[in-house]
């Protein structure tokens, strides 16, 4: 007997665009460009990048074999001088967030969880491709033991070992060794040489990158500031897959834009405006959340300390013999000695860091943000309010993660500790003037 | 004040190498040809302007007069006859904090020799070797050793326990003495003495020193200098100087960039982040940590408290950029 | 003779209060949210005025705040209820001798904030995340225990014995362990005090993220259950301020400012 109400439906396909998941991007690129005024012309083409790429799933092409990343402490400058593509797969997204999460412990830190939900899915967006080789430096725990699932999930994983202490000689030595066995390694899957030229074209393209960059993060010294945190972020979350050189001609296009704001006196916000330095865990396109909770609510984020914006790109490499080899050595060097993550067992660098930060950009307090489960920035928050609280900063502690649910409770704290900031500094004034 | 700014970006901005390159000739031609046009600087001098380079030197290392002072018997050295000495090591001393240790940087002709004989090895494309921290711990005592032997051996011969042909011990040793009159196509440092043993082993030992000197010259940058008595005797006043290495701890990273560039491998310029004065004993003031500096402000030269070369990001990035498409 | 008005709009209640130009308190009232809030604001506000005998032209800067601030357009300036809260304690408790820490147990939240001696917020925590310890756990206690929400103050002094423990963290799962107790036989009152001193350990825990003073104001809706204070005052070792309407403190706090903004605008127009 056949029963008319029941049969079976067929699964649907809907383009990616109308799915939940780009709509969880086109909510955010939509808040990020509609909510706020006077968004610099320049950034246009960043809106647009993020549109194609996570609204509409186009694809990301490349140049030459395709290494993705897991961590800033990958040497790009090495896969660049192979002729590969370097790409950092980090991800923001909470609809990965949820994928990894079936397979993961439910205390792991969303990053992790989002960046392996999506490395196992069939449609892996950004569209950028199987990637020829994973390098997954050994930094947090965490990423350690991502390493296997990669692995079990059918990447070629390259481990690239990292030392846990800054500080020793050893460290140094071991950090360098790891360096040059990550060279042989790319020899090998690309099968090309290293040569002294391709290296220094690779040393070219980063470096007139980050001086792109140095430039961007000067023009954020200003006071009232001209261009807003969330633009900021949406630059350099574009480095993580864009084509390096095209990047940074649209970086440079965009410091045009804003000497030409600073000259003509532009302020992108009230005079008041609460001015934020932004620490810890990583914002990543589309999890903006925290940065735009901050300046919905009227504050400016004007530096920040984290590593998918500031400290993927700060850092410049000096090489004294533009050898193979001690520019080989230098990249090490780089990556490591001034390197301000909290995986190291000590980290003064990091304290200096953030006070010199507020300092120079003259910040009125600082954010400091960690996933649950990122038990490393965790951890390292105590000596960093004690180092602020001794200085006579205030800082406001938020444990999140990548899920919606507590954007209500947030943007609340996030009110009162910028009333709070405003307060202080009215009064400080008083007491001065 | 807009003209002071531009001055001051420009010098900051400078293609470091290549100034310090014609500052070096400079200095070079001064120190061993300057004879040649009736310059005389004084036998007090505290740098390498070879005293053995006879007829066309401007001016004349301070350690070959110290060390005959100290040969002196000890009546006369402990008369009034030391006034003499005091006398001479005023006029080092004043010739000294001008520069502070920049003569070794950018005066001293063995010093620029060294960065010719550098220039050489990476024409040829061979790597520079480095010391291990523990080599580096252990040989950075001989400058020490050396400057203290360069004082008691003379004074031993003034004693009468010694034999007079020790004399100049240092001299004897130093390399400057065979490589320096060279350049006045002057080979007669090039002999072993057989007048006496003593002589024969100092000559002998000199040539050891000299092929020393050329291959270790070779193979590290600067290598002499983490040996040298001269550069001893500097760090005992330097603290005194006009011309200081100054550091910002706050504004430091830690890259290590200034640590990587450095030929004599001091670490605590990166790592030292509380002391202002950065200078350490084996720092020969070549300004090259200040020119890989990308911290603005965190190293700096300063002349008598005033900046006259920091680091700049606009430096940095101009200087690197010079050095990968100059392929040097 | 002007007034000021601050609302706080909160998901389980509506707080009003108005202060005259010298700051003092003229009046208040709270009023359930329901759930169309903005028009039940504006009820409020009129009830309250008309209980005062003022007209709506006479409060000259209203300020709001709470869950529902950002929907109450017809305020002239939204602040975050911690602030709110702090101003208000802060006034109220000068006359106390002054107060810095600050406890709020609300109808769905905590908060500890703590102040300096100007009033400013220096720093707080909030247990935003969950309804253990926050008004909702004693809703829930009373429908249980089949009591009104202002019984269980004077049931809690009548416990004869200690008061028991209750495990569960979570205030679902507690009803079932208050069931529990009741069939095999546990009284209500030290079911009762139980609750109470679950609730006020939560609490003190959650302030000493914050550092707790030596005077402390305890000010929301569960500052009414003289029960809870009691508990709350054990388990913090201090001396606790508690205000005549411990609901409308934010409100007031409010008010305080809508009073001190309109004054500051006032002088900066004559300068």
């Amino acid at each position: 007997m056949t029963n008319e109400t029941s049969k079976v439906i067929p699964i649907q396909s809907i383009p990616y665009s109308r799915s939940r998941q780009a709509g969880e991007s086109q909510d955010v690129l939509d808040h990020i460009i509609d909510d706020f005024h006077d968004n610099p012309e320049s950034m246009q083409y960043f809106y647009d990048l993020f549109r194609s790429v996570y609204c509409h799933g186009e694809e990301v092409k490349h140049e030459g074999m395709l290494v993705g990343t897991t961590c800033i402490q990958a040497p790009e400058e090495l896969i660049y001088a192979f002729g590969a593509t370097p790409m950092r797969l980090c991800n923001g997204s909470y609809h990965y967030d949820q994928k990894g999460a079936e397979f993961m412990p439910s205390k792991s830190c969303s990053l992790v969880k989002a960046t392996l939900g999506m490395l196992n899915s069939d449609n892996v967006i950004p569209k950028i491709g199987k990637p020829d080789m994973i390098v997954n430096p050994t930094t947090c725990d965490q990423k350690k033991k991502s390493s296997s699932m990669m692995g079990d999930m059918g990447y070629k994983v390259y481990d690239l070992e990292f030392p846990n202490v800054k500080e020793s000689e050893a460290s140094r030595q071991y950090w360098q060794r790891s360096v040059r066995q990550f060279a042989t390694e790319l020899r090998q899957l690309t099968g090309r040489k290293l040569t002294k030229k391709g290296l220094q074209a690779a040393f070219n393209k980063t470096g007139r990158a980050q001086a792109a960059f140095r430039k961007l993060h000067s023009y954020r010294l200003l006071s009232p500031s001209i261009i807003l945190g969330k633009d900021i972020f949406l630059v350099t979350n574009a480095y993580f897959f864009d084509d390096i050189t095209r990047w940074t001609e649209k970086v440079e296009a965009l410091n045009v834009e804003l000497e030409a704001r600073k000259q003509a006196g532009f302020k992108a916000v009230q005079s008041k405006a609460p001015r934020v330095l932004f620490t810890g865990s990583p914002p990543i396109f589309p999890n903006l959340k925290l940065p735009l909770l901050i300046e919905e609510a009227g504050g400016v984020v004007v530096a920040d300390e984290s590593c998918s914006a500031n400290r993927m790109l700060y850092d410049m490499t000096a090489v004294d013999e533009w050898m193979v080899n001690d520019m080989v050595d230098s990249l090490a060097d780089k990556y490591l000695k001034p390197c301000t993550c909290p995986i190291f067992t000590k980290n003064e660098d990091r304290k200096r860091r953030l006070l010199d930060l507020v300092k120079s950009f003259n910040a009125d307090g600082v954010v400091y943000q960690a996933f649950s489960g990122c038990q490393v920035y965790e951890m390292e928050y105590r000596s960093v309010a004690e180092a602020f609280n001794q200085a006579g900063i205030p800082m406001l502690y938020v444990e999140t993660d990548y899920s919606p649910d507590d954007k209500g409770q947030l943007s609340t704290r996030i009110e009162a500790f910028l009333e709070s900031m405003k307060n202080r500094k009215k009064q400080k004034q008083r007491a001065a003037g | 004040m807009t003209n002071l700014e531009d001055i001051r970006t420009a010098v900051n901005n400078v293609q470091f190498n290549r100034f310090r390159f014609w500052l070096q000739i400079f200095f070079f031609a001064l120190l061993v040809y300057g004879g040649y046009l009736g310059i005389e600087l004084g036998k007090h001098l505290p740098t390498f302007a070879c005293g053995y380079n006879k007829e066309l030197r401007g001016g004349m290392c301070f350690l070959m007069p110290l060390q005959h002072w100290m040969e002196w018997p000890w009546e006369k050295l402990f008369s009034a006859a030391a006034l003499t000495i005091l006398y001479g090591f005023t006029i080092f001393f004043l010739w000294f904090i001008a520069l502070n240790r920049g003569w070794c940087g950018f005066a001293c002709p063995v010093g620029t020799i060294q960065d010719w004989i550098t220039s050489l090895r990476r024409w040829t494309g061979i790597r520079y070797s480095r010391y291990s921290e523990g080599q580096y711990k252990g040989l950075g005592i001989i400058k020490w050793v050396l400057l203290a032997l360069m004082f008691l051996i003379p004074l031993g011969i003034g004693g009468g326990w010694f034999t007079h042909d020790l004399k100049s011990p240092f001299c004897m040793i130093c390399p400057g003495r065979t490589v320096v009159p060279l350049f006045g196509l002057d080979v007669s440092q090039w002999s072993i003495d057989f007048s006496s043993r003593t002589n024969m082993i100092m000559t002998s030992l000199g040539l050891l020193v000299t092929g020393l000197f050329f291959i270790g010259a070779f193979v590290k940058k600067r290598f002499f200098c983490f040996y040298c008595p001269m550069g001893a005797l500097h760090y005992l006043f330097s603290k005194a100087a006009l011309l200081r290495l100054n550091k910002e701890g706050a504004k430091c990273t830690r890259c290590g960039d200034c640590y990587r560039v450095c030929d004599l491998q001091i670490k605590e310029i990166a790592d030292d982040i509380q002391n202002k004065n950065i200078m350490t004993d084996d720092c020969i003031m070549c300004l090259k940590c200040v020119a890989a500096c990308p911290e603005p402000g965190a190293l700096k030269a300063t002349f008598a408290g005033i900046p006259i070369f920091e680091a700049t990001e606009a430096g940095f990035i101009t200087r690197m950029n010079k050095g990968r498409t100059d392929d040097k | 003779m002007n007034y000021f008005a601050g609302i706080d709009v909160g998901s389980t209640a509506i707080k009003v209060a108005v202060v005259n130009e010298a700051g003092d308190i003229a009046g208040v009232h709270v009023t359930a949210s329901g759930s169309l809030f903005h028009k039940n604001s504006l009820e409020a506000l009129n009830t309250l005025l008309d209980k005062l005998g003022l007209k709506r032209e006479d409060v000259r800067y209203l300020i709001a705040t709470g869950y529902g601030r950002k929907l109450f357009k017809e305020a002239d300036d939204s602040i975050s209820e911690i602030t709110a809260n702090a101003i208000g304690a802060f006034e109220a408790g000068k006359a106390f001798g002054g107060v810095r820490t600050i406890i709020n147990i609300g109808g769905q939240d905590s908060k500890a904030i703590q102040i300096d001696d100007t009033g400013n917020v220096v720093n707080f925590a909030m247990n935003d995340k969950c309804a253990a310890g926050t008004g909702r756990f004693l809703d829930v206690a009373a429908r249980n225990l089949d009591l009104d929400l202002e019984e269980l103050g004077e049931y809690h002094f009548k416990s004869e014995v200690a008061p028991l423990n209750i495990n569960s963290t979570c205030t679902v799962f507690a009803e079932s362990e208050i069931i529990g107790l009741l069939a095999n036989g546990h009284g209500k009152a030290e079911i009762i005090a139980g609750i109470h001193y679950s609730i006020a350990s939560r609490t003190v825990r959650l302030a000493k993220r914050v550092g707790i003073e030596d005077r402390v104001y305890f000010d929301g809706g569960p500052a009414l259950n003289k029960g809870l204070v009691a508990a709350l005052q054990d388990e913090l070792g201090r001396e606790l301020v508690i205000p005549e309407h411990p609901q409308t403190t934010t409100a007031f706090g409010a008010a305080v400012l809508a009073r001190n903004e309109f004054v500051a605008e006032q002088s900066s127009e004559k300068v």
